[in-house]
């Protein structure tokens, strides 16, 4: 009930025909007259200022300022003809003039009244449109973030695949590159035993450079796979005493520095947060270079220190007198199975800065190297300090 | 008296096959090797099924077994025999080509006896298939109801 009374509310007002609205006016005061003539009649006295107030205030609230004049002044004309003395007489006198000015008071509050409820309801209108803009442009962000969603699931997806086709890739190469390799040694040994009285000395080192070429590809198969490995392990934070894990690694590669005079210089290393088997195959590959690496010198002189480039990091270096490289070159040197140096003078396959440099950046960290040929090669490697890498995996962002 | 058990091969490479019975035959252990081609013919032989119905019904005393095989793989083979109340006291000793962790870590929880990477040099290749060899077919007691002959 109350709804369709708005309903009608809102409908009258938004009539916007003059002649229907002009016309509201005279019916309203038409239908006071009528009213007050009836209660004249019936000897009720003094209800005709209400009646005529109401078809005022009607006029005023349904069609604004023109009809509201109009019913006014036909109220005034009216109430003059039928109910002052002299009767049935457009005779104005000064006892009218206040019941005129009661209609035109009364129009005039109306009229601010309505002007009132218009702004509010303006403003109402206008705050709803903006919410309702709002909702709008809020369910279009929430369908563009469920598509970026999907996208991303759908980028998971296949992401997950890739990595299974890697893995599937690398134990297959595991195993059945593996298989024919060992037939080829094998049987070349084989070969070897039985004919070893029967071939001459240029046979038998073909036979010798078959067996060292297979036996070659078998480690840089093994390497490859220990490569693809690193890039694969999951990795466990933890914290860690660098200078333990250097004493470690070093005690570690004591078989390949027997006989060896070698000055070691440890300085003070900090803590820092990560893998430590990950971080302990980045120090012995740095340490076990710079041990192959300064084989000719007399003395070699192998230095393990940090700079502690800023707050955050910690940069580490290791640092020898050895055969050192030409910086010309110094973009290769962390490239899977890249050398600057011929295997007869060091061996090696090439892997163990890309190993180095793929655990430092799953560290979050980076590489470096400064070098020059004969005079020693530094190679820095920066990893987040203690505190920063556990505030880091406290609050991810 | 020495005694010689009976060593199950399931190798399906014929150069694999050649290699270790060469390596076994080096120090006398190739007379009694039976050589499975994958794991179904593997588990033919252990169930005396198929071409190998009338066998005597003992089981060997100790299983070389490759993991990659055509039809029944190595860990599906290793799964029924263990999971087999008269065959899971058959010693298995996996050998094959495969370093990866996963397969180490499926074979142990399958209860795998020995888990060996065959080595590419082929002297540590022919050391580790003598040592096997004369472990589990000499020295080890395999459990009653295994072939054991006398040398």
């Amino acid at each position: 009930m109350k709804r369709t009374l708005a309903d009608w509310n809102r409908k009258f007002q938004s009539v916007h025909s003059p002649f229907l609205r002009y016309g509201l006016s005279v019916v309203c005061v038409a239908i006071a007259l009528g009213l007050s003539l009836l209660a004249q009649y019936y000897q009720f006295r003094d209800i005709e200022v209400p009646l005529f107030s109401l078809a005022v205030a009607i006029a005023t609230w349904y069609a604004g300022i023109g009809p509201s004049v109009l019913a006014v002044l036909l109220s005034a004309a009216c109430f003059t003809y039928f109910f002052t003395e002299p009767l049935y007489v457009f005779e104005v006198s000064p006892r009218d003039i206040p019941y005129f000015l009661v209609f035109v008071a009364w129009a005039a509050i109306i009229a601010s009244v309505g002007a009132v409820r218009r702004r509010i309801e303006e403003n109402l209108r206008e705050t709803r449109d903006r919410l309702q803009i709002e909702v709008e442009q809020r369910a279009q962000r929430e369908d563009e973030i469920r598509n970026l969603n999907e996208e991303l699931v759908k980028r998971a997806a296949e992401l997950e695949a890739t990595n299974k086709d890697l893995e599937s890739f690398s134990y297959s190469v595991s195993h059945d590159l593996r298989a024919p390799l060992r037939h080829l040694v094998g049987f070349s040994e084989l070969l070897q035993r039985q004919t070893a009285s029967l071939l001459d000395d240029k046979n038998r080192r073909y036979l010798q450079t078959i067996l060292d070429a297979a036996k070659k590809m078998g480690n840089l198969i093994d390497d490859l796979l220990a490569f693809s490995r690193v890039g694969r392990a999951e990795t466990k934070g933890t914290l860690i005493s660098l200078e333990q894990l250097v004493s470690e690694a070093v005690a570690e590669l004591s078989p390949e520095t027997k006989g060896r005079e070698i000055a070691w210089k440890i300085d003070a290393l900090p803590v820092c947060y990560g893998d430590r088997s990950l971080l302990k195959l980045v120090v012995v590959n740095l340490v076990s270079n710079a041990i192959k690496f300064t084989r000719m010198r007399t003395r070699a002189e192998i230095e393990i220190g940090c700079v502690g480039r800023n707050r955050d990091e910690a940069e580490i270096f290791v640092r020898d007198n050895g055969a050192g490289f030409d910086m010309q070159y110094v973009n290769k040197l962390f490239g899977v199975f890249q050398r600057l140096h011929l295997p007869e003078h060091f061996e090696g396959t090439g892997i163990g800065l890309a190993t180095v440099q793929r655990i430092v950046h799953r560290h979050g960290g980076k590489v470096r190297a400064e070098g020059a040929v004969d005079e020693g090669a530094t190679f820095y490697f920066s990893l987040p300090k203690a505190q920063i890498a556990a505030e880091r995996t406290a609050n991810p962002s | 008296m020495t005694t010689l058990g009976r060593i199950l091969i399931v190798e399906d490479d014929p150069n694999d096959v050649e290699l270790t019975l060469t390596a076994l035959g080096e120090y006398n252990l190739a007379n009694e090797v039976v050589v499975t081609r994958d794991g179904r013919e593997a588990l033919d032989y252990l169930y005396c099924r198929g071409e190998f119905h009338s066998r005597a019904n003992e089981n060997p005393a100790v299983m070389l077994l490759d993991l990659k095989l055509p039809r029944v793989d190595g860990l599906e083979v290793l799964q029924q025999v263990k999971a087999d109340e008269r065959l899971s006291m058959i010693p298995v000793v996996v050998l094959t080509s495969s370093h990866e962790e996963k397969d180490k870590m499926r074979s142990y929880k399958l209860g795998v006896n020995a888990y060996v990477v065959k080595p590419v040099d082929f002297h540590e290749f022919v050391n580790a298939v003598r040592e096997l060899g004369i472990f589990w077919a000499v020295i080890n007691e395999p459990p009653p109801g295994s072939v054991k002959k006398a040398l």
